[in-house]
């Protein structure tokens, strides 16, 4: 199950990074002469409402998607170190931040920035807003640890030796919740992954005609379409399937299998 | 005593801190510092700049807080930008439909969770967990605004997509309580001594697990008002979250100042009553 998960994690990357050259059309070329074109040789998936190429959108699509939320993570496990580092001053913020739903705390925060924005602006808006919304959650496990940390003989009998404080974080603290980082990191993936595509069906999230999961979901909301062209389900089977894939890799799991 | 006075003391700060986020989006947002007269020809720069000048000292962040709050403490939450509507009005009006959904969704996430987690725990066989597990994260991988949307189509209630939503993110907690709990030695001796199976779940599991599932259910009231939010908004639902969602797009920043108000007293108040629950546990 892993072995497969693996492997079509690294299918999908690899799709993804390699867009521009597996895509046989642009992202945003339109073929006016036909849109809403079913599936055929020249389009494998059919053509949107605006003769957009479906697969070529999918694959750009997945390029977005799959390679920034990874980075959204990174973005909220680094402030949420740095918040849970500071100590006590912080911790109110995080309480503060945990009690506002994070989407709700998204909007908010969204509805403060322009909303129409270039394409590369609002990927970049809704990537950072969501690394910058959701530190709260991993913040709340790493206050907890370095707590504990805080309270260990050793850390004390190294304060006590005179090493200096940021020697006694990369060498001792650090190793300690390196695992954690790591799992909250892998826990927080799939979760962007989700956010990305609700804020996008919602009109949140990336701009047109840059393609994400999100906004290409959002043809589902003209589900007599499917029938005609049920490759219009195509996004969605596939977060499906990395979704999947990455619940398989998932820390909790490893208690279970 | 000192955990209830602790608790309160919190959800004071935190309502306080919120409203402050809040008066700050609102002092902050683009345009907050025009006034009518910029569009008028006739008033000098001069005048204008003393106007500006004017507004800005009596809308600096600390006055322009200490004033909301006085309002918002006498239930004034101001008119929406957008619908000219007093918020507190709407907010009477559009709560009700959104607290209606969460109830639901969190009761049925809650239920089904429960019995999934008790199906992965229960029997201790391998095919059950698994099952347990894919329909857990065939869920999880869906998004819940996808779920609903198929729900509304097919004109099953929105309560249950919402149930849905949730079950999953529930599972996995319930799943190590109920496995905690199942291994207990007192539960171990019960099932030696020949006790029925709904006897042992009812005296020693639901009993033993009430404190973390009332607590549990304090969380996924929380969850719930964020998969709302999505659901409500495009399934058409005059709801609350719908109202947040609008708010946001149409930039009314009244409204979803006293939003996040309410909000954040709320989520503070249900995280106070399941960390007392916990406690107790």
């Amino acid at each position: 199950m892993k072995r497969a998960a693996v492997i079509l994690l690294i299918l999908v990357t690899l799709a993804a990074l390699f867009a521009p050259y597996l895509a046989p059309y642009d992202y945003g070329r339109q073929f006016r002469e036909s849109p809403n074109a079913p599936a055929s040789r020249r389009f494998p998936m059919g053509t949107d409402d605006l003769g957009r190429d479906r697969f070529s959108r999918l694959l750009y699509a997945t390029r977005v998607s799959i390679l920034l939320a990874p980075a959204a993570a990174l973005v909220s496990i680094l402030i949420a170190l740095f918040v849970s580092a500071a100590g006590p001053a912080l911790s109110g913020l995080t309480t503060l931040c945990l009690s506002l739903p994070w989407i709700f705390l998204f909007i908010i925060l969204r509805a403060v920035l322009p909303l129409n924005t270039r394409p590369l602006a609002s990927i970049l808006i809704t990537f950072g807003l969501m690394g910058i919304a959701g530190w709260a959650w991993p913040a709340r496990i790493f206050t907890a640890s370095i707590r504990r940390i805080r309270q260990a003989g050793w850390l004390l009998q190294a304060r006590a030796a005179g090493i200096s404080p940021l020697r006694i974080w990369l060498v001792q603290v650090w190793p300690h919740l390196r695992a954690i980082a790591i799992a909250q990191f892998r826990v927080l993936i799939p979760s962007y992954i989700l956010s990305e595509a609700s804020l996008g069906l919602l009109g949140l999230g990336v701009a047109e005609p840059l393609p994400s999961w999100g906004n290409l979901l959002a043809e589902l909301q003209h589900p007599d379409r499917i029938r005609d062209n049920p490759w219009i389900l195509a996004p969605l089977a596939l977060l499906m399937l990395v979704m999947i894939a990455l619940e398989a890799l998932h820390p909790s799991r490893e208690v279970v299998t | 005593m000192r955990k209830v006075v602790s608790n309160l003391v919190t959800l004071i700060v935190v309502v306080l801190a919120g409203g402050f986020l809040a008066a700050a989006l609102v002092r902050y947002s683009p345009g907050f510092d025009s006034i009518p007269e910029d569009l008028n020809p006739d008033i000098s720069p001069a005048t204008l700049r003393a106007l500006h000048e004017q507004r800005g000292r009596e809308n600096s962040l600390p006055v322009f807080y200490v004033r909301y709050l006085a309002r918002a403490s006498r239930g004034d939450l101001g008119v929406s930008q957008n619908l000219k509507v007093p918020v507190t009005e709407l907010l009477r009006e559009r709560a009700p439909v959104t607290a209606k959904l969460i109830l639901w969704g969190t009761a049925g996430g809650w239920v089904l969770g429960g019995l999934l987690a008790w199906m992965a725990v229960w029997p201790r066989h391998t095919a059950f967990e698994a099952a347990a597990f894919s329909v857990s994260g065939l869920l999880l991988a869906i998004p819940p605004a996808v779920l609903a949307l198929g729900f509304f189509f097919y004109q099953v209630p929105l309560g249950l997509a919402l149930s849905l939503a949730l079950l999953p993110r529930l599972f996995g907690t319930m799943r190590a309580l109920l496995d905690d709990c199942y291994a207990s030695p007192a539960l171990l001796a019960a099932r030696s001594r020949g006790i029925g199976p709904i006897a042992i779940a009812l005296r020693y599991v639901v009993l033993a697990t009430a404190p973390q599932l009332i607590a549990l259910f304090g969380v996924a009231l929380v969850l719930a008002f964020g998969s709302a939010i999505p659901i409500e908004a495009l399934c058409g639902v005059p709801g609350a979250g719908a109202l947040a969602l609008e708010a946001a797009t149409s930039r009314d920043m009244p409204l979803l100042c006293g939003m996040a108000l309410i909000v954040t007293f709320f989520v503070t108040l249900v995280h106070a009553v399941g960390d007392l629950a916990g406690e107790r546990a």
